[in-house]
Parts: C-alpha cells; sequence; structure tokens
C-alpha cells in the first residue's frame, strides 16, 4: 500500500514546522496560486462579502420603520430571541426530520435504482433516462405539479384513492398538521433520488469484477457479495452523496415553500422557509441573519466532513 | 412599553400619530366640504355612480401641460406591477395605449418603465434602495406605500403637486399615504370586493339564488346547507400562510364582527391598541372554525389555498360563494371561453348564474379591504441615476389624470382620481362590465389596513397564523387569538 511507504520513508525523516511547511509549500506552488487567484477574488466578492455581511447584521436590530443604515446594535440578541422563541424548537424539530428522512430514503431509493441499472437487461437505457426524469424537471414546475397532485379537494392521488375504495375521501395530504411534513418529503425523495443513482452508479463502476467473481466461487450469495465486497466499495461515494444530499436538504427552499409556504400552522416550516419569512415576510433582516449564521454553521460542519471524505488519502498521496 | 427609537408609543410617536389623526379628520372634513367640485360621496350608489358617468369632458394633454410643459426634455423611471399575461386581453391592450398615449404626449421624456411581478415588486424594492438603486417613479399596491415612507425613502408628495384636488381622492385612500401628519403619495386606483354566488347551486340547494347571505351568520348557515345537500364547498375561503390574499378574504368579516387587528375600523384610528382578542374578533374566528372544522362546509384545500386556487372549483360548479375581486367576472368569462368539451357547457353555465352582492353585514357592521395602489416619488439620493422631478410630474399628472385613471383600472378596480368617475369611459365601462356598479358601491364600506411600517407582518402573517392556529386545532379559538394579540403588541412595542 502506497500510504504506508509513504508514511515509513518519512518516519526517520527530520520533522519540520508545520507553519514553516505551509508556506513552503505556498512558495513552491505560487505559479498554482497565480492561476486561481481570479476565482478566489470573484469569491471573496461574491460569497465572502455576504457571509461577512450576514454575520454582521445578525448582531443589529433591523425595525420595520428605520433604514438598514440606522440599525440598531443588540449584540447576541437576536441568538437569543431565536434560541428561546417557541417556534425555534418546532421548526429545527422539522427541519431535522425533513432532512434526514429525504437524505435516508433518497439515498436508499437511489442505491437500489444504481444496483438494478448496473445489470445489463432491456430498455436499461431508456430506464436510466426515465429515472434521471425527476432531477431535470425544474424543483418549481415539480412543486406545482405536485401541489395538484395532492390537492385535498380535487387532487388526483386522493381521487384515485377514492375510486380504488382505499378511502371513502379525498387523502388530506397538505392541509393537515400531521401529514403535511411525510408529503412533501416524498415529494423531495423523488427529486433527489436520482442525484444519489448518478452518483452511486458511478461508483459501481469502480466495483472490481474479479472480486465479485471470485466471492461467488467462493460461494457467497447476493446479499454477501453486494455487502462484503460491492457496498465496501461504494463507502467513499456513499459518504460523500449523503453528505451532498443533507447540504441540499437543509438549503432545500422551493418544495415547501411553494407547496405549503411553511404550513399549515407551522407543520411543515423548515430553517430556510422560517429564515425567509423573517427576512422578507417581517422584514427582520438581523434575525434572519442571526438565522442564517446558525444554519451556515451547521452547513460550515457538513461542509467540513465533505471536504475531509472527498480528500481522503489526498494528503498522503501529496506527500 | 418601550421608549427606543423603533418603540411604537414613544413620545415622537404619539405626537406624529396624534398629527396623523389630526389631519386624517381635518382631509375627511375638508373632502367633504370640497366635494362640490367632483363627486358627492354621500349619495354614492349604484344609482348615483350611473347618473355621474359620462357627464364631463376632460383633455389629459391640456390639464398636464399646466404642471409640466409638453415639451420638457427629460428621463424617467419607473416601476409598476401592470398586466401580465393572465390578464385580460382589454388590460394589456389599454396599456400599450397608455404608453403610445404617454410618447406621443411628453415625446422628450425618455422612459423606462419595469412592469415587475406583484409578488417580487416588494423585495425587488427593498433591495434596490438599500443600493440606491430605486426608480424615479413608483407605483405599490396600497399597504406596500408605509414601510417605504416611514423609512425616508419617499418624497413628499400630494395630488396638488400633479395639479389635482385632495378632495378628488378617497379619504381613506389618502389616509393610505399618510404618515405622521404628511402625505407621501397620489392613489392611482381603488376598489373593494363584493361577494359573487352561483345562483344555480343557489336554488338547487333550496336557497334564494337571487339573494346572497345578508349577515356573516348567514354564511355559515348557507355554506353548511350547500355543502349538506349538494356534496360541494360553499364557501371559498382562503386561509394560507404567507399570503397577502388572506386578509382580504379574513379582515372583512372580523371587522363585521366587531373585531380589529388595531384599531384600524375606528373613524379615528391610532393604532395603538390591539383588537385580536377582543369578542368580535373571536367571533369571527369562530365563524371560520364552524365552517371548516364543525361543518365541514368549505375546501379542505383552505389552508393552503390563495384565492387563484377558489377560481376552478366556482367555475366548474363546485363552490357556490365567496369574496371576489371586481375583476373576477371578467375571468371567469375568461376561463369559461378556454373551456372546451363538456367543461365549457358547465362553465358558461356558471357565468351565467354568477351574481354579485354586497359583502355580508356582522353585529358590528358592513365591512370591505379598502384596497388599490398608490403612486410614490422616491427621494433623490436612492435614485438610479438620479431623480428628474418635472418628468416625475408630468407622469404622474398623466397617469393620474381622469382619463388614464379611468382607462388603466378598467377591469379590475376604479380610478383613483375620483373625477374619473364622470368621464365617458367610466359610462363605457359601466355599460359593458357587470356588477361593476355592485363592487364600486361597496368602497364607502372599505377599511385600510392599519397604516403602520409593521401593517405587512400584522395582515399577512400573524392574522393567517391565527387562522391556520385555528382551523388545524392546534389552538383553540380563544387562545389562537390571544397569541396573535400577544405577537402584534409585542411587534408594536419594539420586539424582536
Amino acid at each position: 500500500m502506497s500510504s504506508v511507504t509513504g508514511q515509513v520513508a518519512y518516519a526517520g525523516a527530520p520533522v519540520a514546522p508545520k507553519r514553516a511547511n505551509v508556506f513552503k509549500r505556498i512558495f513552491n506552488h505560487r505559479n498554482d496560486y497565480l492561476y486561481v487567484l481570479p476565482a478566489l477574488l470573484v469569491m471573496l466578492i461574491v460569497i465572502a462579502y455576504p457571509v461577512y455581511y450576514t454575520i454582521e447584521l445578525s448582531f443589529f436590530k433591523t425595525p420595520p420603520n428605520l433604514q438598514m443604515k440606522d440599525k440598531i446594535f443588540v449584540g447576541l440578541d437576536n441568538y437569543w430571541a431565536i434560541l428561546k422563541s417557541d417556534s425555534f424548537r418546532e421548526v429545527t424539530i422539522n427541519t431535522a426530520i425533513w432532512t434526514v428522512a429525504s437524505t435516508f430514503f433518497a439515498f436508499l431509493l437511489g442505491l437500489g435504482a444504481a444496483l438494478s441499472l448496473h445489470r445489463e437487461f432491456a430498455g436499461r437505457g431508456v430506464m436510466r433516462a426515465v429515472l434521471l426524469i425527476p432531477y431535470v424537471v425544474s424543483a418549481v414546475a415539480a412543486s406545482y405539479v405536485w401541489k395538484w397532485l395532492y390537492h385535498s379537494d380535487f387532487g388526483v392521488i386522493g381521487a384515485l384513492a377514492v375510486q380504488l375504495g382505499l378511502s371513502d375521501k379525498p387523502i388530506n395530504f397538505l392541509d393537515n398538521v400531521h401529514t403535511v411534513l411525510p408529503s412533501l418529503i416524498v415529494v423531495n425523495i423523488w427529486k433527489e433520488f436520482s442525484f444519489a443513482m448518478i452518483m452511486l452508479m458511478a461508483g459501481l463502476q469502480t466495483v472490481p469484477e474479479q472480486l465479485l467473481r471470485a466471492a461467488q466461487v467462493d460461494g457467497a450469495n447476493a446479499w454477501q457479495r453486494f455487502w462484503h465486497v460491492t457496498f465496501p466499495h461504494l463507502k467513499g461515494v456513499s459518504m460523500v452523496t449523503v453528505l451532498l444530499l443533507m447540504v441540499a436538504n437543509f438549503n432545500s427552499f422551493i418544495i415547501p415553500w411553494i407547496m405549503t409556504g411553511g404550513g399549515p400552522a407551522g407543520a411543515s416550516d423548515i430553517w430556510i422557509t422560517q429564515i425567509y419569512t423573517i427576512a422578507f415576510g417581517r422584514q427582520r433582516y438581523g434575525v434572519a441573519s442571526a438565522y442564517a449564521v446558525i444554519l451556515f454553521i451547521v452547513m460550515m460542519t457538513l461542509g467540513y466532513f465533505y471536504v475531509k471524505a472527498l480528500t481522503k488519502g489526498d494528503e498522503s498521496r501529496a506527500g | 412599553m418601550h421608549k427606543d427609537q423603533t418603540g411604537r408609543f414613544s413620545r415622537r410617536r404619539m405626537i406624529g400619530l396624534s398629527v396623523a389623526a389630526l389631519s386624517a379628520a381635518s382631509m375627511l372634513l375638508s373632502a367633504t366640504a370640497s366635494f362640490a367640485q367632483s363627486v358627492d360621496l354621500s349619495k354614492w350608489s349604484p344609482e348615483y355612480i350611473r347618473s355621474i358617468a359620462g357627464t364631463e369632458e376632460v383633455d389629459t394633454a391640456a390639464t398636464c401641460s399646466k404642471v409640466v410643459p409638453l415639451d420638457y426634455k427629460g428621463r424617467l423611471t419607473y416601476w409598476w406591477t401592470g398586466p401580465n399575461d393572465a390578464s385580460p386581453d382589454i388590460e394589456r391592450k389599454i396599456n400599450d395605449e397608455f404608453w403610445a398615449a404617454w410618447k406621443a404626449t411628453y415625446p422628450n421624456i425618455e422612459t423606462d418603465a419595469q412592469n415587475i411581478d406583484y409578488n417580487q415588486l416588494l423585495d425587488k424594492l427593498r433591495t434596490a434602495l438599500l443600493g440606491n438603486a430605486g426608480p424615479m417613479v413608483l407605483r405599490l399596491q396600497i399597504l406596500g406605500g408605509i414601510e417605504f415612507s416611514s423609512k425616508g425613502y419617499f418624497q413628499e408628495l400630494k395630488p396638488e403637486d400633479v395639479g389635482y384636488p385632495t378632495a378628488d381622492f378617497w379619504p381613506g385612500a389618502m389616509k393610505s399615504v399618510t404618515y405622521e401628519g404628511k402625505t407621501y403619495g397620489i392613489p392611482t386606483n381603488n376598489e373593494t370586493m363584493a361577494f359573487i354566488w352561483n345562483a344555480d347551486i343557489f336554488k338547487r340547494a333550496g336557497l334564494d339564488p337571487e339573494s346572497p347571505p345578508a349577515t356573516w351568520d348567514d354564511v355559515v348557515t348557507y355554506s353548511k346547507t350547500i355543502h349538506d345537500k349538494l356534496g360541494i364547498s360553499g364557501y371559498g375561503m382562503v386561509a394560507k400562510q404567507n399570503a397577502g390574499n388572506t386578509p382580504f378574504r379574513f379582515m372583512p368579516q372580523l371587522w363585521a364582527y366587531g373585531g380589529s387587528a388595531l384599531d384600524e375600523s375606528s373613524d379615528a384610528p391610532t393604532y395603538e391598541s390591539v383588537g385580536l382578542n377582543n369578542e368580535g374578533t373571536k367571533a369571527a374566528l369562530q365563524a371560520s372554525y364552524d365552517m371548516y372544522v364543525r361543518d365541514k362546509s368549505v375546501p379542505v384545500s383552505a389552508l393552503t389555498n390563495t384565492q387563484n386556487e377558489n377560481q376552478n372549483p366556482f367555475i366548474a360548479g363546485q363552490l357556490a360563494m365567496m369574496i371576489a375581486h371586481p375583476a373576477e367576472y371578467a375571468k371567469m368569462v375568461d376561463l369559461a371561453g378556454k373551456a372546451t368539451g363538456a367543461d365549457k357547457a358547465v362553465a358558461d353555465a356558471v357565468v351565467a348564474n354568477m351574481r354579485y352582492g354586497l359583502i355580508p353585514e356582522g353585529p358590528a357592521r358592513r365591512a370591505v379591504v379598502f384596497g388599490g395602489s398608490n403612486m410614490h416619488f422616491i427621494k433623490n439620493e436612492y435614485v438610479d441615476g438620479g431623480f428628474d422631478e418635472q418628468a416625475a410630474k408630468a407622469f404622474a399628472c398623466f397617469w393620474n389624470s381622469p382619463e388614464w385613471s379611468t382607462k388603466l383600472a378598467w377591469t379590475g378596480s376604479n380610478p383613483g382620481n375620483l373625477a374619473g368617475f364622470k368621464t365617458k369611459w367610466m359610462k363605457e365601462r359601466l355599460d359593458t362590465i357587470k356588477f361593476l356598479d355592485v363592487t364600486t358601491s361597496m368602497l364607502p364600506s372599505g377599511i385600510p389596513f392599519p397604516v403602520v411600517p409593521e401593517a405587512t407582518e400584522i395582515m399577512n402573517i400573524i392574522v393567517p397564523d391565527m387562522l391556520q392556529n385555528a382551523l388545524t386545532g392546534k389552538m383553540t379559538v380563544d387562545q389562537a387569538a390571544d397569541d396573535a394579540a400577544k405577537k402584534v403588541e409585542e411587534l408594536m412595542g419594539g420586539g424582536i
């Protein structure tokens, strides 16, 4: 294994201070840094400044009768106001359910689809294209279509349920505090599983065929071959897929906003819809910024793990 | 009570509000005194509206030339919500005619006009003003302007500045452009909604097909009767969260029962007391609860519906009655025109059986939201490229003239300039637009939303939340009303 060899080779060498090492590496790669400088500058303007301004704003009160330049410094009051509000607990629980359930089931469905499509069968190409449709359809259009499919009075799904005798009246998907979030999660899973499928299909290409054959020769059944050979090879791509899905779901706005606007009675309100309402419905940019900073911290934590998963082994290879 | 600079009950604010109240009162008096010059609001009725229509000739170019010479050379930027693809054809046609006429009258004013979607205009404006990139002139929905007036973005502007007397505008409309005693705009158009019903459904349900429910209690009864006898929805309730549609439908009911958000339904509101937990509000909320939860006589989807979602069941004969915009009839005719096959016969029958009537009364009053839009001038420092006063005044004069104020409000509203009611175009509207006289007669029952910067939050968020909390069973009616009142008190007290 190259990484082990690398570690042995460096074991006897004098250990240089890490900081000096970093500067030396930057100096040695100065031309590379020059090449990425324009992109870095653009990112500073379009990402770093808005992030800085959001953090700054989170310490101010911005009532609707004052211009932004007249905002009032309130320290951490916005954060306390959020953390102690009744709605925060409810919205956080909704966000956790939304994110975890959407990610888990989208991944599971994507994995199933990827495994099915990995095998040769007639019409595989067509099936692959069909399963990709949810991913390429605009989220806004999909939300409106699903809203009508779910409609509590005239929805197709409710009408079908009545016709098939499954229910004596149309099912109330979106106008019930208990069913609205699961109904939205189903739409989100439908929209996202194709992404997991694509990622995992790419991952499946890296599973060595000879290992699978060898396992088969050794008497392993289909489940054992999947669990002991295929799945370990998918570990890296699965980690990245799950993290990307989680980030996307934490930030998911279109589906809940268009389909319910966070209602009824806040039952489908998640962090991002709450932030939008506070900022643009209530004009409380300070509180909304504080909320966004909390979300940002969560996202950065996920981002850290994402980068770590993505670059796993790179450092040892870079030497 | 907070006493910081944002507190609603600070001394400065109190003085401001007192001045505003006095101004509104004096405006009412002066307006009443000078109505002989234009129309007589004390006689306002369908008959009176018809009697004055077409009695006055106007020359818009001549009127505006007295404000700004027609050869003035300048530049104008303008944002408004105009007709879109979903608008009736006639609205788009009139819009085109207006811009052609403007160009012909003031050929040397270079104009950049942006027609921005209703739901996007406020957000776009807020963002633009932060970057000092606003337009010179702006037309905003009636509730939108006060936020920007209070923040100091708007210039003081009154009808006299562009050649028209304040007396020629509805006192309620003038109240909506007045903040702390100063006037910040000109009402461009005003409308009130009315009550529509399907006479055929009424007949089949054993109700008088030609009479709408007289009271809100009757609405509850009628809705239940229709649902029980025919299995379709009776009243088209709208209770979506974060939606402006909701207060426009619920507040008339709330005011009728004697409720209020602040004290906007009183003759001289001070906006200092909260009425969301009074007995009237609770009675209105209970009526909605009875229809949605107890009787199940309204659409289940009311919690996610805006008025748009009620149009399809109405034209399909699956919904009996609702509060509707003056343009609803034109919209229904449009929908019927697009229907095909068996749907066409149903839609045509609905249009033939469509009736307009006054919104029902409650124990306290008959009420409706006083709606419309206002025109504002943005201060020079917030305008992209600077403010051209003469160009802006010429445009405001032209748009708010009796002629164009009437034409631009053709199907959906009424002229903000009351002199428009006397023009031949008003007569043409009355002759061609069914039920226009009915919707117009609701205007004296109009109550404007509170003229405070917090009004958007109260109406679009707190009121719909209150409804949803009660209708979903998350809270009892009393708890929902108390919770909403508490939120308004915190908000008005300067809470975060």
